[in-house]
């Protein structure tokens, strides 16, 4: 989950805050929003929801090659709408639709980490998303149905993917009925489910070299015309997959004044697929390190989480300190590996975690 | 301590101010007109090229199509292969305000690869992030949103967030200035960069793209060959910069034509400077003797005199180039003016100021003071210091070179014949030739005076008694001095006998042609683009038109470069018109309808050396394709190279309906103003379009044509203003000179207002002399312009046609130049003081 805008630019990325001045305070006027509960529907949903002013596909996942090389990577689509509505035009290149997708690949064993961005209008075909059969793609990037699961096909001079994901489970949703709440204000919400373990299969390639890769994936589906509220600077958002079977999503709103946002909330799910909602106070995190980019600004880069009620704890540990994005929107999005104890039972797994609004 | 020969040489010209400020001024305007076309060729080349650059941003290469452009799902699919150093461009020309401007449409997501128009721009709203922000969002949601240079806002007085009215294609749009280019962005000055999808609304092309603008790193062979194998027919993959080369070289023979045309002016200075500086020393020919009878070496006064006659033309060119930076502003407007009509749109506001450009002009200025000094110098330091002091050794020696002079002419005029005959198309050696043959009469000029003065003065005793033999025969007998005023103003003269024959010849052919040409009796077009289908439709159906034609003017563009071809749907039972040059006109016709055939336009089939049989391979949307070349067909088009195709030909071949213009012939008694009228209601609320009669063509056309050759009048009458400053000069000298022999006859019991008229009949003589040694230069310099320049530069074929008036015309123009010139003089050796004149300097 990524609130942004779409500025585009070659140059150093920009603050969210300053972007989100961009719109003024009325701007969201016109859009669909996120207000109550809603009944979602699949495969519909999978596709895109116009009428929202921000939408994401975005895809996480865990690798391994057959040497047992360490991969991680993140593939998302963003679709923004500039305006509510598109106006009428002859020329087919007209569209209040924007089409953003960040590719990012972590070689752990190497300590390196590949980004590439692609952007365009969604018009023409150029770039767009479509329900049935499921796709979303910008030029030669995508996200689609294949026969069995979903093809994702990205890749960029120096790296790329081609992997096939079968879901594992049905989506969760998120927040209340898969409304989830942002801030305090009203429609400052957004719709947000996911499909937390995807079997993914395929191949990576870094360089010239490629590999033949399996593991598991995350998926996060969210539209909302929110944005972050004017005293949030950031969050954290983890979602983890433990050896277990359970898997933990959490997403920890940070305010201005270093606390943690009222709004604050997560989903655990069990390894029957029950789901257990969390609230801000369920989940408590601890940095125990700190990573600093050389870019400037630091990063948090180790976490103790425990959940009291659960008497689960865990360490949640990056792969590799410096999986920074340079792209329009500066962030940390990240491989890690988990270790802890439920009830007494150690267990590990692996995850990704996102962070933001640490280095403007 | 500066040495004695300096303090003489500075002493003497400050005791002639008019003779320096003569020669000064002379310098000075040769070497301005240089400079000035010379910086108004560079300034509109610069400006273009700079443009260009801006425009093809870091673009290697251009995927171009046919006459429609690319189809954008060219673009698309190459964008879905993972080809991504493109982006698309929609490209065309708005009329804002009255002033032309290009509407450059970009895709601002697939720019990043090939241009920047996001620098720090300067938005309404905010700044930086903010206002390139808005930028990609204010392109793509608000239709007619605009970005553009702060020059080019200035110009149209407008400020960001600001609303105006763009014409494209006949129809009015709103636009919006959403914000300013930062900085320095000359390059993009009068351009509007908008969204693609503004720009494809406005020109009405949805579907459509001029060009697809592509990065491909230098070497990289594979990316090329991939691009190229994955274009589908009718589209081609072509090299930047050989694109802008070709763009340029439209306007080439134009910029090489004025090149000429001021070569012309530095010539006739040239010849004044001369002038000025042989006067110089011929005046102070006592003093060099004096000089050299003291002991002055002659290697010492040829050194003083030279540096002198550097020094005054270090100054004059310093003149002549503030001059020529000031004339060249002003000829600016106008090469831009010609350049936006005929080739292609350039935006020049400013001349820029090119260091190379103002040294030649100063190299121009200074070499020729020296040049022009050399030989006087050589001449006057060269007799014993006895001889120097007296005139008569002098005239007498002018006289004994007048053969080898003569000789001299005749063999560059021979030379400048072998020249024309032996070098085929080439442009330069034409002018080449012309400056030879200009030359070859100006030596043969002196030659004419003396025999013409010679034979003459018995004529002028019997018609105006002593005083106006004496006019006459002193032509004559001061040929070292009269000389070469008068080959300063034959030769200016001939230069504008010459040009006014050409061009009277050319506007008389193309009128000729016109008339051929223009068969119906309406003529309705967009101007620039095409016409709405319903429209046309609507005109073809309008009460009393009996039937219609329509055309087409398309421009191919392969590797080899670009072919204009202007496709005709004739009206049945009607002709395209235009003369057919070779075979049977009815059987050409019939071919040229039937297969895969052209006709091609003389200056096209001059240039690419073809003919009739021949074939062309022509870049169809369908890939390239051999047409029959069945005929050449007269064309006095200012962009004459042209082939003509049929309408069924060209629908076989490309996929491009459009219209340019239609010709509406009407049946019998329908009033011509009344349809004129109906197409205008007609076109009103769909689209502007432009209605003339037949005769509103020929003369529109002709109007075109004479501001076509507003830099030619400004040209030939600057190079008669440096002639008619050598007159004054000459005069002025003879005068200074001859003053001990004026009091003389002042003494003998002529009045001043005799002596005044002695200097004037000789003036006049001088005038009318000049005049009719101009005549067969100008004969001779109009058939080379119309058979040799013209035809190498344009490929037209004139019809030379010599009026009696020009000639008498410029006989009394080259008198009154003259006399004009000759009245102060003679004003002021009437006022002189005989007793004093008579004394010895």
């Amino acid at each position: 989950m990524l609130v942004t805008l779409p500025v585009l630019s070659q140059e150093a990325p920009q603050p969210p805050s300053q972007l989100a001045n961009l719109l003024g305070s009325d701007a969201d006027t016109g859009f669909a929003k996120a207000l109550q509960p809603r009944e979602f529907v699949f495969p519909a949903d999978h596709g895109p929801h116009p009428e929202f002013r921000n939408e994401w596909w975005y895809v996480t996942g865990n690798l391994d090659g057959e040497a047992g090389e360490r991969f991680g990577y993140e593939l998302t689509f963003f679709r923004f709408a500039l305006a509510p509505d598109s106006a009428d035009s002859d020329s087919d290149w007209r569209t209040n639709q924007v089409y953003i997708a960040h590719l990012a690949v972590t070689d752990a064993g190497d300590e390196r980490f590949f980004v590439a961005q692609r952007y365009s209008r969604g018009a023409l075909g150029l770039a767009g998303a479509r329900a049935e059969p499921f796709g979303v793609w910008i030029d030669d990037w995508r996200m689609e149905q294949e026969q069995v699961g979903w093809q994702l096909e990205a890749h960029d001079d120096e790296f790329g993917i081609d992997v096939n994901l079968v879901a594992l489970r049905q989506p969760v949703l998120n927040g209340v009925d898969g409304l989830s709440q942002k801030s305090a204000a009203p429609g400052n919400a957004s719709y947000y489910y996911s499909i937390t373990r995807l079997l993914t299969n395929g191949a990576l390639r870094i360089g010239e070299r490629t590999f033949k890769v399996s593991g598991v994936s995350w998926l996060d589906r969210e539209w909302s015309t929110s944005a972050l509220a004017d005293d949030q600077v950031g969050w954290d958002w983890f979602a983890l997959q433990l050896a277990d079977g359970r898997d933990l999503m959490f997403y920890s709103l940070r305010k201005k004044d270093g606390s943690q946002d009222a709004a604050s909330a997560g989903t655990f799910v069990n390894p029957d697929g029950s789901v257990t909602h969390l609230g801000p106070d369920d989940l408590v995190i601890d940095v125990l390190d700190t990573w600093e980019s050389p870019e400037g600004g630091a990063y948090p880069s180790r976490w103790q989480l425990s959940l009291p009620g659960e008497d689960l704890e865990m360490t949640v540990t990056p792969v590799i300190p410096n999986q920074e994005l340079f792209t329009t929107v500066r962030y940390w999005e990240g491989a890690v590996d988990v270790a802890g104890a439920y009830r007494g039972q150690p267990f590990d797994g692996r995850g990704y975690v996102e962070l933001t609004g640490y280095a403007e | 301590m500066i040495p004695v020969t300096y303090r003489a040489s500075f002493s003497y010209l400050l005791r002639h101010p008019w003779q320096l400020l003569l020669s000064l001024l002379g310098i000075g305007v040769g070497v301005a007109v240089i400079v000035a076309v010379d910086l108004a060729n560079a300034s509109a080349r610069k400006a273009f090229l700079l443009s260009m650059d801006a425009v093809t941003g870091a673009a290697t290469h251009q995927v171009i199509g046919g006459p429609r452009g690319v189809p954008e799902a060219v673009y698309v699919d190459l964008r879905l292969d993972g080809i991504r150093s493109i982006a698309p461009v929609v490209e065309d020309t708005v009329v804002v305000d009255g002033a032309s401007l290009t509407v450059l449409g970009v895709d601002l997501f697939a720019e990043q690869e090939i241009r920047s128009f996001t620098g720090e721009s300067e938005s309404r709203d905010d700044d930086g992030a903010g206002g390139r922000a808005a930028l990609f969002s204010g392109f793509l949601v608000s239709p007619g949103a605009v970005t553009t240079t702060g020059q080019t806002a200035m110009e149209l007085g407008l400020e960001p967030g600001d609303a105006f009215t763009v014409r494209a294609n006949g129809r009015r749009h709103t636009a919006e200035l959403l914000s300013i280019f930062p900085g320095d962005s000359g390059g993009l000055d009068r351009m509007l960069v908008a969204d693609i999808a503004t720009a494809q609304e406005w020109l009405g092309r949805p579907g459509w793209l001029s060009r697809i603008d592509v990065r491909i790193e230098d070497g990289d062979e594979a990316a090329l060959a991939a691009l190229e194998s994955a274009l589908p027919d009718g589209t081609r993959l072509l090299s930047a910069a050989r694109r802008t080369q070709s763009t340029a070289d439209m306007s080439k023979a134009f910029m090489t034509n004025l090149t000429a045309m001021s070569l012309l002016a530095l010539l006739v200075g040239l010849f004044l400077i001369f002038n000025s500086v042989s006067f110089s020393v011929l005046q102070r020919r006592p003093l060099i003797g004096t000089l050299r009878a003291l002991g002055l070496t002659r290697r010492q006064l040829l050194a003083m005199i030279l540096v002198e006659s550097g020094v005054v033309g270090l100054t004059a060119a310093v003149i002549g180039l503030v001059l020529g930076i000031v004339l060249g502003e002003q000829l600016l407007g106008l090469v831009t003016r010609s350049i936006n009509d005929f080739y292609f749109r350039v935006n020049v506001t400013d001349v820029s100021v090119d260091a190379f450009s103002i040294a030649k002009g100063f190299v121009a200025g200074v070499g020729a003071a020296l040049v022009a000094a050399a030989f006087p110098a050589y001449e006057a330091t060269s007799y014993e210091p006895r001889l120097a002091l007296t005139r008569s050794v002098l005239e007498r020696r002018a006289r004994s070179a007048l053969p080898a002079l003569t000789l001299a002419g005749l063999a560059a005029i021979l030379a400048a014949v072998l020249l024309i005959s032996f070098s085929g198309t080439n442009l330069v050696a034409g002018l080449t030739a012309t400056f030879m043959l200009i030359l070859g009469f100006a030596m043969g000029v002196p030659s004419f005076v003396h025999l013409a003065s010679q034979l003459t003065a018995p004529v002028a005793q019997s018609m105006g008694g002593t005083p106006a033999r004496l006019a006459v025969a002193g032509i004559g007998t001061g040929l070292s001095r009269t000389g070469v005023a008068i080959v300063a103003l034959a030769v200016a003269v001939s230069a504008t006998l010459g040009i006014s024959v050409m061009v009277d010849s050319f506007r008389g052919s193309v009128n000729a042609w016109l008339r051929d040409t223009l068969q119906a009796d309406i003529y309705a077009g967009a101007g620039r683009g095409s016409l709405d289908p319903a429209l046309v439709d609507a005109l073809r159906n309008l009460d009393g038109v009996d039937a219609s034609s329509t055309t087409r003017q398309v421009t191919l563009e392969d590797s080899d470069g670009r072919t204009r071809v202007r496709v005709i749907e004739m009206a049945p039972g009607s002709y395209a018109g235009g003369e057919i040059l070779d075979g049977d006109r009815d059987a050409v016709w019939a071919a040229w309808e039937s297969g895969d055939a052209v006709l091609a336009s003389d200056p096209y089939a001059f240039q690419k050396g073809v003919g009739a049989g021949d074939t062309i391979t022509l870049p169809t949307d369908k890939g390239p394709r051999e047409f029959d070349l069945v005929a050449r067909f007269q064309s006095y088009d200012i962009n004459a190279s042209v082939l003509l195709m049929s309408r069924t030909t060209y629908n076989r071949h490309f996929n491009d309906d459009a219209i340019d213009s239609v010709g509406l012939y009407l049946a019998d008694g329908v009033d011509v103003d009344a349809v004129i009228t109906a197409v205008q209601e007609a076109a009103s609320g769909t689209q502007s379009v432009r209605v003339a009669s037949n005769a509103g063509i020929r003369q529109q056309s002709l109007r075109i044509f004479d501001r076509t050759f507003v830099i030619t009048d400004v040209l030939y009458w600057l190079a008669l203003g440096v002639a008619f400053i050598g007159i004054l000069s000459a005069m002025l000298a003879l005068q200074l000179e001859r003053a001990r022999e004026f009091a003389t006859l002042r003494a003998l019991g002529m009045t001043p207002r005799q002596v005044g008229g002695l200097i004037t009949a000789q003036t006049g003589a001088i005038g009318l002399l000049s005049g009719l040694a101009a005549i067969p230069l100008g004969i001779v310099m109009a058939w080379v312009l119309i058979r040799v320049i013209n035809r190498r530069a344009f490929g037209w074929q004139i019809d030379m046609t010599v009026g009696v008036e020009i000639l008498l015309v410029s006989v009394v123009f080259s008198i009154g130049a003259a006399l004009l010139a000759g009245l102060y003089p003679a004003w002021r050796a009437g006022r002189s003081q005989p007793a004093i004149a008579m004394r010895e300097e």
